[in-house]
């Protein structure tokens, strides 16, 4: 702890996620968070992603679910980021923490249910592992060379461990961690610690990954294939005709049907948009 | 031959590289596609995303049962697993450094060696595009590199260029018979197989091995240049040959080259 005062001045990022964690914390119930005040301060739904507040595939990193998840978080942020932070340098180290927990967000967003909450920093912390296995790939004189070390290969060890416990503990997102992790790698090796001298493809693979990334990202933002977004769009459009056509298409979306009978749109009405409506028969 | 200038090489196809970045940008297309039908017409986006869905899962699941028929009937599958691995393997394990050291040398003084030499580790580290420009100013410098004829026919074999591959592989065994172990000349009468040339290709093989001893591959190429000839007997032998056990543990290559061999005794009625 002395040790990371004393060098304060060379990992501040680190200092000031911690710092965020910790503060937010208090704000929002160390020992048991109030899930009012999770919502306002930015965990993240699907939902509320697609309904006009994309903050929440950041913010919701900074946020903690208790005691034990914050110490967890805290801890494992501790050991990883000051060593990468000196590594990468304050502002790319910034900017995969940040990469991260969009990356695990957006993850969230595709594949969660829409109104499942998450709160956390593991996907960017996954992310900066996934960082830190991209550092090594990129040190070596091959790919490979760092497996023949004990401390990379327990890197290794340490994310197959948190994915195992991801997988036992219902409560804990994988889907998260499989997101961030993966973005955390990709940006570090195509853009936070290119190659010294980069192949003729680079600049292409550079380009398709990053189209790919802003695709995701405005699936998760506009998914206009979902039912929600598509009923929600249609509750605020005042042409009645495409409020019409966009809630036959949250029906079609919800059935997974290729139209919209009355049936669909009485069963979508009574069990999406009004859940303490009567089931029909 | 040897004082001709070398013929033009021209960058390969190159369609297995390009495969998973094609497949990036498609998929970074979908939902932009999507949006803007949506903005047009939203249930047509939704039906579009239910069809493709639909359509993915069952490519998928076609794709699933292809694989498994595939291990199931082809005998090669477990040797090609074992080329795959070993190829990945020896891809990832590749040692860059010398290949940027002499790119580094190259800025300060440029000779047909040096340019040999970073198209040598260009093809080691897998970069063929690279190797190609370097091994063609090498060419342009010094016409006479045996080394760099042989390594241009293998990179345009391996894209595609078959007449350009063979015409590289004849002027490396004529500037030095026997280059690479016979490499040159083995290589020469598989593009020259390809080409369709067959009574050529039956010749350079059975040169290759006469000069050289057989091994699993060029036993097995010589199999198929016979048999593509018409010499079935002639092929089954050289299959056989090519199918035989080896002494010792085989190379992942030696082992898929010999996997090969079986099929073809296997199709042709034949018996290892």
């Amino acid at each position: 702890m002395r040790s990371l005062w004393h060098h304060a001045d060379e990992i501040p990022v680190t200092l000031v996620v911690v710092l965020a964690y910790v503060s937010l914390a208090f704000v929002t119930g160390l020992a048991e968070p109030d899930a009012e005040r999770l919502a306002a301060y930015g965990w993240l739904t699907p939902l509320l992603a697609a309904d006009g507040e994309p903050w929440r595939l950041l913010t919701h990193a900074f946020l903690h679910g208790g005691l034990v998840h914050l110490a967890f978080n805290g801890y494992m942020l501790l050991q990883v980021g000051p060593a990468l932070e000196r590594s990468l340098g304050s502002l790319r180290f910034l900017a995969l923490y940040a990469a991260a927990a969009i990356g695990g967000g957006v993850a969230v967003c595709l594949l969660y249910p829409v109104e499942q909450p998450i709160v956390g920093g593991s996907g960017a912390l996954f992310g900066l592992l996934g960082a830190a296995v991209a550092v090594l790939v990129r040190s070596g004189r091959h790919a490979l060379e760092f497996l023949t070390f004990d401390g990379p290969r327990a890197l290794l060890s340490l994310i197959a461990v948190n994915l195992l416990i991801g997988w036992i503990l219902p409560f804990v997102s994988n889907t998260a961690h499989l997101g961030g992790l993966a973005t955390g790698f990709v940006v570090t090796l195509l853009w936070l610690a290119p190659p010294r001298q980069p192949s003729p493809r680079f600049r292409q693979w550079r380009a398709a990954t990053a189209a790919l990334f802003a695709a995701l990202l405005f699936a998760s933002l506009f998914p206009v294939v979902r039912h929600d977004w598509l009923w929600n769009q249609g509750v605020r459009t005042a042409d009645a005709d495409r409020r019409e056509r966009l809630q036959r298409a949250a029906v079609m979306a919800w059935s997974g049907r290729d139209h919209a009978s009355e049936a669909d749109v009485l069963r979508f009405y009574r069990l999406v948009v009004d859940p303490d409506a009567p089931r029909p028969r | 031959m040897a004082d001709a200038a070398p013929p033009p090489v021209v960058r390969g196809p190159r369609v297995p590289a390009a495969l998973p970045l094609a497949a990036l940008w498609t998929a970074a297309a979908v939902p932009f596609v999507l949006g803007a039908v949506h903005l047009a017409d939203p249930e047509l986006a939704v039906r579009l995303h239910q069809a493709g869905s639909a359509w993915a899962r069952h490519a998928l699941a076609a794709l699933a049962l292809a694989a498994a028929v595939a291990l199931l009937l082809l005998p090669p599958a477990r040797a090609g697993l074992r080329l795959a691995v070993a190829q990945a393997q020896r891809r990832l394990s590749t040692d860059r450094a010398p290949l940027a050291r002499a790119l580094g040398e190259l800025q300060h003084f440029e000779s047909p060696a040096r340019h040999l030499e970073v198209g040598r580790l260009a093809v080691q580290c897998g970069e063929t595009e690279r190797a190609l420009v370097h091994l063609r100013r090498a060419l342009e410098l010094d016409p006479r590199l045996p080394a760099a004829h042989h390594l241009a026919g293998r990179v345009l074999l391996r894209a595609g260029h078959l007449a350009q591959a063979r015409q590289h592989f004849l002027a490396a065994e004529q500037l030095e018979p026997g280059h690479a172990f016979g490499d040159a000349l083995l290589h020469a009468g598989r593009a020259a197989a390809r080409l369709g040339r067959h009574d050529e290709a039956v010749r350079l093989l059975t040169e290759h091995q006469g000069r050289h001893g057989g091994s699993a591959q060029s036993q097995l190429w010589l199999g198929d240049a016979l048999a593509t000839a018409g010499d079935h007997a002639g092929a089954r032998h050289a299959w056989r040959q090519a199918a035989a056990p080896p002494a010792g543990q085989a190379s992942a290559e030696a082992n898929w080259y010999r996997a090969l061999a079986r099929v073809r005794l296997w199709r042709h009625g034949g018996s290892a």
